[in-house]
């Protein structure tokens, strides 16, 4: 009852502040004139992004040095992550041996059901990621999205279950180089032909064989996906090291 | 009817403001470091939620800032219903930064636990200044 008290005093508070604010308030019903700016050009218009997902096209084009910066704070985080767990060459080989209470992962039923949603989720989140210019979504989203896949397939299996089939940590990292290498080209790419960094229209072609893909969105979207959901699954990697092995690792330093 | 979707809206935001309050009381209150994480994460959601909520319309229809269709005629009616995108795109990378730098933060907390024992702030200090003398 005593923790309840300070609870419903927050609660009266919001309502009775709402009751009073209420005549006060005048709601938003326009957009900003930048917003609206953003509304008419992303397709038509004549700063054109040539993509009808507004948001894809303020993302990468309109305020694409923004999102350039922002990818390199992620970069930064995971790097710092990575630094803070960091092994040398032989603690890596022995972190990918199985320890002696490993009992081989959960039942048979979440196996094969994992199974199921692991294929499911790397489709819709490569269907995310490269639809992100025509529709809700774009690399962040899918990115964050297929870092779930590994993440099951480490809860239901075992890291080993990963490392054995090919992705380890190195592979996963790599994977999150090419993501962001992708990234720092596209955005160099119109420097060649006299234009300036990270222009989209009129330099790359907003259609392939008919198909819309307004310009460099597809390339930007595609490549931060791979840069976050490898980035991510490094991570996971990382943390799924039993504690054990960790502590063992640790008390080995401790007596050099 | 109009009062009322205006009360809602007084609440929504006062709400927020409220859970802001709340989480940066548990950020500087609270001793254990793996609360004043998840207090962090929840401080960082509400303020993307706001950002999110400077750019809706108070109008109906509503339409998310994605053309309908490729056609001329349909942009007026487009612009005319549309929230505003800008806050969209930049709380779309806010919240996966957020996740990698509280990622960051989860691990420096663990390794933390590791070395010292203990998430525990207060006695995090004792032991950073020699135990003993309190």
């Amino acid at each position: 009852m005593r923790k309840l008290l300070p609870l419903a005093l927050i609660l009266a508070i919001i309502f009775i502040g709402a009751y009073l604010i209420t005549p006060k308030l005048t709601p938003q019903t326009d957009v900003r004139p930048l917003g609206k700016f953003y509304l008419e050009n992303s397709y038509f218009g004549d700063y054109s992004a040539k993509s009808p997902e507004v948001v894809t096209s303020i993302l990468w084009d309109y305020r694409g040095v923004d999102t350039l910066f922002e990818t390199s704070v992620f970069f930064l985080a995971i790097i710092g992550s990575l630094t803070l767990f960091r092994l040398n060459k032989k603690q890596e080989k022995e972190a990918k041996q199985k320890t002696e209470e490993f009992s081989g992962g959960l039942t048979l039923v979440i196996k094969s059901v994992t199974k199921i949603i692991v294929a499911m989720i790397l489709a819709v989140s490569a269907s995310i990621a490269l639809h992100g210019h025509l529709t809700p979504g774009g690399g962040f989203q899918g990115g964050s999205a297929l870092a779930v896949a590994p993440l099951l397939i480490i809860a239901a299996y075992s890291k080993y279950a990963l490392e054995e089939h090919g992705l380890d940590k190195t592979r996963a990292l790599i994977l999150r180089s090419i993501g962001l290498l992708g990234i720092a080209l596209v955005a160099l790419v119109p420097l060649l032909s006299g234009g300036y960094i990270m222009q989209n229209q009129p330099i790359f072609p907003a259609e392939i064989g008919g198909q819309l893909v307004s310009g460099s969105l597809i390339y930007y979207n595609f490549f931060e996906f791979l840069a976050v959901g490898a980035g991510f699954t490094a991570v996971f990697l990382l943390l799924a090291i039993p504690e054990s092995v960790f502590r063992k690792f640790l008390r080995r330093e401790a007596h050099e | 009817m109009n009062d009322v979707i205006t009360f809602i809206w007084a609440v929504i935001i006062l709400s927020l403001i409220a859970t802001i309050v709340i989480s940066l009381y548990g950020i500087a209150r609270r001793p254990n470091l793996v609360k004043k994480l998840i207090a962090l994460t929840i401080f960082g959601d509400t303020a993307n939620l706001i950002v999110v909520l400077l750019g809706y319309r108070l109008i109906y229809p509503v339409a998310p800032p994605i053309l309908p269709s490729l056609s001329k005629e349909a942009l007026k009616q487009f612009v005319a219903t549309a929230v505003d995108p800008l806050p969209q795109a930049l709380v779309i990378t806010a919240v996966v930064i957020g996740m990698a730098v509280n990622v960051l933060i989860a691990f420096a907390i663990i390794q933390i636990y590791r070395l010292y024992g203990t998430v525990d702030a207060g006695e995090l200090q004792n032991k950073l200044l020699g135990g003993g003398e309190q």
